[in-house]
């Protein structure tokens, strides 16, 4: 959002471009924090521009500076929202170098940290954004289909490998992201790590197998513990 | 389900009761607003649309309900009352657990493969309503958790299984089946049967035991 040359050759001497910069910044952060507040709180089509602004605390030019109606605002914040989960999980998917369980485990972690953190906007992106038909739900679409790469490696472990369904990994990140919203919906974001060992029990068990998947889980839930 | 099929609501002096004028007049705005979602979505659908595929007036629409979301929930409501008597229905002949599901997910899938416009209400309209039709929908699913946790007495190990398995499964159901309906591939719900069957069936059964009860499908 650099101002055009034209422009910037108008600022006054002195005058930090920078500081425009991040003066345009903070406005964007505080505008998608209050949309996704206030959506996660009422839902999309309950929310008006006019609560947003109000307590954004900006004014509806500076509003329309960055987005030009609610719906541009909640696809920016559905953008910036997916974008930081995927690379937090992807992340901890890639450092972690232990064996494929491990890494989903790890990845899996990043997500309910991410998630805990971030309870309105993953609730924006969890449970809002979940219809189809527009542009949100293609961005949530978009999001869950990377993270279920993320699973394809363990068909390999899977001696049934070739008679697994196409759709499992989309299917099973499609029933994490059902589990989280539920428990975003019930106000227990506080509450998801005790929820982390069965759902990587639920992701790993198509693949390894049950005594495995509960192994796993059972690790993890006592690396929660300690 | 179309308010056409209904007939039009007989004028002057019919013999009904008003009670079943009322009935009539609620029936038709839910199929008028089932209507007005198919054509342009919920989202954009206003009450005009609503009355003017009902066919009725707009003081007949407030007689019923308060706003749009109402409609909306009454018309989820008669889906969810069908697909529970359908279920219940064909389940009955059915012995044992794992085939009892199998059925229940058949019959399922088999209406919404018909009523198209339905499984898209449902399925995904439902989540652009607001938080009470939300919160509803994940109430109606969560309502089939019982009959699905009755799969942990198959075998010693159910016992264990982590409280929110039956959550997680009918998550992933629900999104292999918004998946085939956001790809406008409603009347090909049918053939997730056996993907949704052998989901439903791993976790109580194991791998091996749903694979080959699926396989038969």
């Amino acid at each position: 959002m650099r101002a055009l040359p034209g422009k910037e050759n108008r600022q006054p001497p002195g005058a930090e471009p920078v500081s425009r910069d991040a003066a345009a910044a903070d406005q964007r952060r505080r505008i998608l924090e209050a949309t996704a507040e206030l959506i996660a709180k009422q839902g999309y089509p309950e929310t008006t521009m006019e609560e947003i602004v109000r307590r954004a605390k900006v004014g509806y030019a500076t509003f329309y500076k960055h987005y030009p109606d609610k719906e541009a605002a909640f696809l920016a914040l559905i953008d910036a929202a997916t974008a930081h989960t995927v690379e937090r999980v992807e992340g901890a998917y890639k450092r972690e170098e232990g064996p494929w369980q491990d890494r989903v485990g790890a990845a899996l972690g990043a997500l309910f940290e991410d998630v805990a953190a971030h309870p309105d906007a993953a609730r924006c992106v969890l449970v809002e954004a979940t219809a189809a038909g527009n542009e949100a739900a293609a961005k949530h679409e978009a999001a869950l289909k990377r993270l279920a790469k993320l699973l394809q490696p363990g068909r390999e472990l899977n001696p049934r490998q070739a008679q697994l369904p196409e759709s499992l990994e989309e299917t099973l990140c499609g029933g994490v992201v059902w589990v989280l919203g539920q428990r975003l919906m019930a106000g227990e974001a506080g509450k998801l790590r005790a929820l982390l060992p069965e759902t990587l029990e639920f992701l790993l068990r198509p693949y390894v197998g049950e005594q495995e998947a509960a192994r796993e889980a059972g690790e993890v839930a006592d690396a929660i513990s300690a | 389900m179309a308010a056409e099929e209904l007939g039009p609501l007989p004028a002057g002096r019919h013999g009904y009761s008003r009670e079943q004028v009322a009935h009539h007049q609620r029936e038709r705005l839910i199929a008028g607003l089932a209507e007005a979602v198919a054509e342009k979505g919920y989202a954009a659908v206003t009450l005009s649309d609503i009355v003017r595929h009902a066919k009725v007036s707009r003081r007949v629409f407030y007689a019923n309900f308060e706003r749009k979301e109402q409609c909306f929930l009454a018309a989820f409501e008669v889906v969810v009352a069908h697909l529970r008597e359908l279920v219940a229905e064909a389940a009955a002949g059915v012995d044992g657990w794992p085939q009892q599901a199998i059925t229940a997910l058949r019959v399922t899938l088999a209406f919404l493969a018909s009523e198209p416009d339905l499984a898209r209400l449902c399925l995904l309209e439902s989540r652009t309503a607001g938080p009470a039709v939300i919160a509803r929908f994940n109430e109606a699913v969560a309502e089939l958790a019982p009959a699905l946790a009755r799969g942990r007495a198959e075998r010693p190990e159910g016992a264990r299984l982590p409280e929110s398995t039956e959550d997680s499964t009918l998550g992933s159901l629900i999104s292999l089946a918004q998946r085939k309906v956001a790809a406008n591939e409603a009347e090909q719900l049918t053939t997730i049967l056996s993907d949704g069957a052998e989901l439903i069936l791993l976790p109580y059964l194991g791998s091996v035991e749903a694979s080959r009860l699926t396989r038969a499908i």
